[in-house]
């Protein structure tokens, strides 16, 4: 087997001005680095905020072929993952975050299972979920394996997507051909994005399967990250807020583009 | 001539030409798949190819039939009578061969005139249905046949006056590894089911982060199915203190999938430290199972693991080995019922002629 996987890792990023980045982006090169497969590129798409050019000009990447794409509008989680599967130039991609790690054997396995299921356009990782003191918390993306739930084991499908919301796709190998078609992240959407693109994904009949091995540690509710900061931080979204971008999901996953959703506190 | 010199003439005619009838006395399970019962319609099958008559016997008339989960080339291939509601009409150059947990209807064919041999694959079965003191020999059961040397160890020190014989059993080529990576589901095989449940529910209540990972109990499946199942498992437990062979666990092995389990009280000569986990306490096999499945979702799990099984499962996998073994076997008790009958048939002629 070529030790080689068709597939670029997308690594947006917002600011290094974050406690702990240098620990936590050092922690999450090095899990690229020490895949037993190795990636063709690693795609980071950063802002234009000079100590974070500066952090990465400086940063030893080894070997790893990486692409720098600057990225100037409002910093936006989907966004700039958009902008990185654009440039990206693999058959494969897969999104990545400066505070998590793949484990060692994912790209190992994303290509093994890519070989062997050939009608799967994307996997997902059994995700190791750690609180900010890296003590486990919990698997995310098992529940396609849970007994009377999966209508197919291990696939993700449209149906339980309605009956149960927690599934990330951080970490996640996916054709960049399917995000072409069907379109990548809404960033109009809040909170839901990623429940949003999954429902649109399974919707259009894309096949998803979660591979069963660990892929991917995630470091939950980290302080000064996107769901930290919609929870406690300067951006506290209402339950009100949480619901609409909820309902705002199922209604817009049946459509590619995305419609600019707003909210209003007087919806 | 008289009438007793014909007879053995016939008789000694019948067992050169293997017409004579072997009897395989067989327990109806009702359609769910047993060890025990595959070996008996394995010899009896690998027998009728070799050109034996060969005839399974059962209780009742209603018979459920191993069709469902063995196949329905041992329902076809192999003649089936039943004992109940008929007079059976036993030769003396037949043989019946009965299996150890029968022990009650060997007083009811002692005084049969016929060939009598035991087919005894758990030691644990062998008193249970004979009242104290009773041995097999007292009703003309000197020879046995059994599924491993260790068992025939045993059996020889219990049951004196017995000639016993190994056969192992052959695991199918139904079994075999899977072209595809195996799913997050345990095989579990117990010999009582309330030992599965109870260590399904203590594995998840112990380990409730596991509880994505799915068990399949294997009772009560057809062969096809359980085969299926096993190539999908990514490990295979067995829990059978009382075993005497054990079958499951080649089986897995054949599969490509890792076998976990308590270590029987008759330690099984295939089990080794390269293909297998064993542990004496059932207490600490739900933590051991946890590892293994954090060293599984890990990819951590060593290569001489998968293939420590597949090359123990290899010797239990060679059908023309088996076959021979099997056919010389009962041609050996053939001849020496050939040589049992002539030497009557001589004593007899010799005291006509005196």
């Amino acid at each position: 087997m070529e030790n080689k996987f068709d597939l670029s890792v997308i690594l947006p990023i917002k600011t290094n001005m974050v406690r702990d980045f240098d620990e936590f982006f050092k922690k999450a090169i090095n899990s690229i680095l020490t895949q037993q497969v190795k990636c063709n590129e690693l795609v980071i798409v950063h802002t234009n905020e000079k100590s974070l050019v500066d952090y990465l000009e400086a940063f030893d990447f080894s070997d790893l072929n990486v692409v720098k794409v600057e990225y100037n509008g409002e910093p936006n989680y989907s966004s700039q993952i958009n902008l990185g599967v654009e440039k990206s130039s693999s058959k494969w991609v897969t999104f990545f975050e400066f505070d998590d790690e793949y484990s060692s054997i994912w790209f190992k396995n994303g290509k093994k299972y890519s070989e062997i299921y050939t009608d799967v356009e994307a996997f997902l990782p059994i995700v190791v979920d750690v609180d900010s003191k890296a003590v486990f918390a919990g698997f995310t993306n098992e529940a396609t394996f849970a007994a009377n739930f999966a209508q197919e084991v291990g696939y993700l499908t449209n149906d339980m997507l309605h009956n149960y919301q927690n599934f990330q796709s951080s970490g996640m190998i996916i054709k960049k051909e399917i995000l072409e078609n069907y379109g990548a992240f809404k960033s109009s959407i809040k909170l839901t994005f990623v429940y949003e693109f999954l429902l649109r994904m399974t919707y259009n009949s894309v096949k998803i399967m979660t591979i069963p091995k660990i892929g991917y540690k995630h470091v939950n509710m980290r302080p000064e990250s996107i769901f930290w900061d919609y929870k406690f931080g300067n951006n506290t979204i209402s339950e009100n807020e949480v619901k609409f971008w909820v309902s705002s999901a199922k209604k817009e996953y049946f459509f590619v583009n995305d419609r600019n959703i707003k909210y209003e506190e007087s919806i | 001539m008289s009438d007793l010199i014909k007879k053995l003439e016939q008789s000694i005619e019948n067992l050169k030409e293997k017409k004579c009838r072997l009897f395989f006395f067989v327990q109806d399970t009702k359609g769910n798949a047993k060890a025990s019962v595959s070996y008996i319609y394995d010899l009896a099958l690998t027998l009728k190819n070799a050109g034996f008559n060969t005839v399974i016997l059962h209780e009742k008339s209603d018979y459920f039939g191993v069709q469902d989960w063995l196949g329905s080339e041992y329902m076809e291939k192999l003649e089936h009578i039943s004992v109940e509601g008929q007079n059976l009409q036993v030769a003396p150059e037949d043989v019946i061969l009965v299996p150890e947990l029968f022990g009650y209807i060997m007083p009811q064919v002692a005084n049969l005139p016929c060939g009598k041999v035991v087919i005894c694959q758990s030691y644990d079965y062998i008193f249970e249905t004979l009242q104290p003191g009773q041995s097999w020999s007292q009703f003309g059961f000197l020879k046995c046949i059994t599924t491993s040397e260790k068992m025939k160890e045993y059996i020889t020190r219990v049951m004196r006056n017995v000639s016993v014989d190994v056969i192992e059993p052959l695991i199918s080529n139904e079994f075999s590894p899977s072209q595809f990576p195996p799913k997050p589901v345990i095989a579990i095989h117990t010999r009582e089911q309330r030992d599965a449940v109870n260590f399904i529910k203590l594995f998840y209540t112990k380990f409730p982060q596991y509880r994505w990972i799915s068990f399949r109990d294997m009772r009560g499946v057809s062969q096809s199915e359980f085969a299926n199942i096993l190539r999908d498992s990514m490990l295979s437990l067995w829990i059978d203190k009382e075993s005497s062979f054990g079958t499951y666990p080649i089986e897995s092995m054949k599969s490509g999938v890792p076998v976990m389990s308590t270590i029987p009280n008759l330690v099984p000569e295939w089990m080794n430290e390269d293909n297998g986990i064993w542990v004496q306490d059932i207490i600490t096999l739900p933590d051991l199972v946890a590892d293994f499945l954090q060293n599984w979702l890990e990819d951590n799990v060593s290569d001489k693991l998968y293939e420590g099984g597949i090359k123990t499962a290899e010797k239990y996998s060679d059908v023309e080995t088996h076959g021979k073994k099997v056919t010389k076997l009962f041609e050996n008790l053939i001849e020496s019922r050939i040589e049992n009958f002539e030497s009557e048939y001589n004593k007899q002629t010799q005291e006509q002629n005196a």
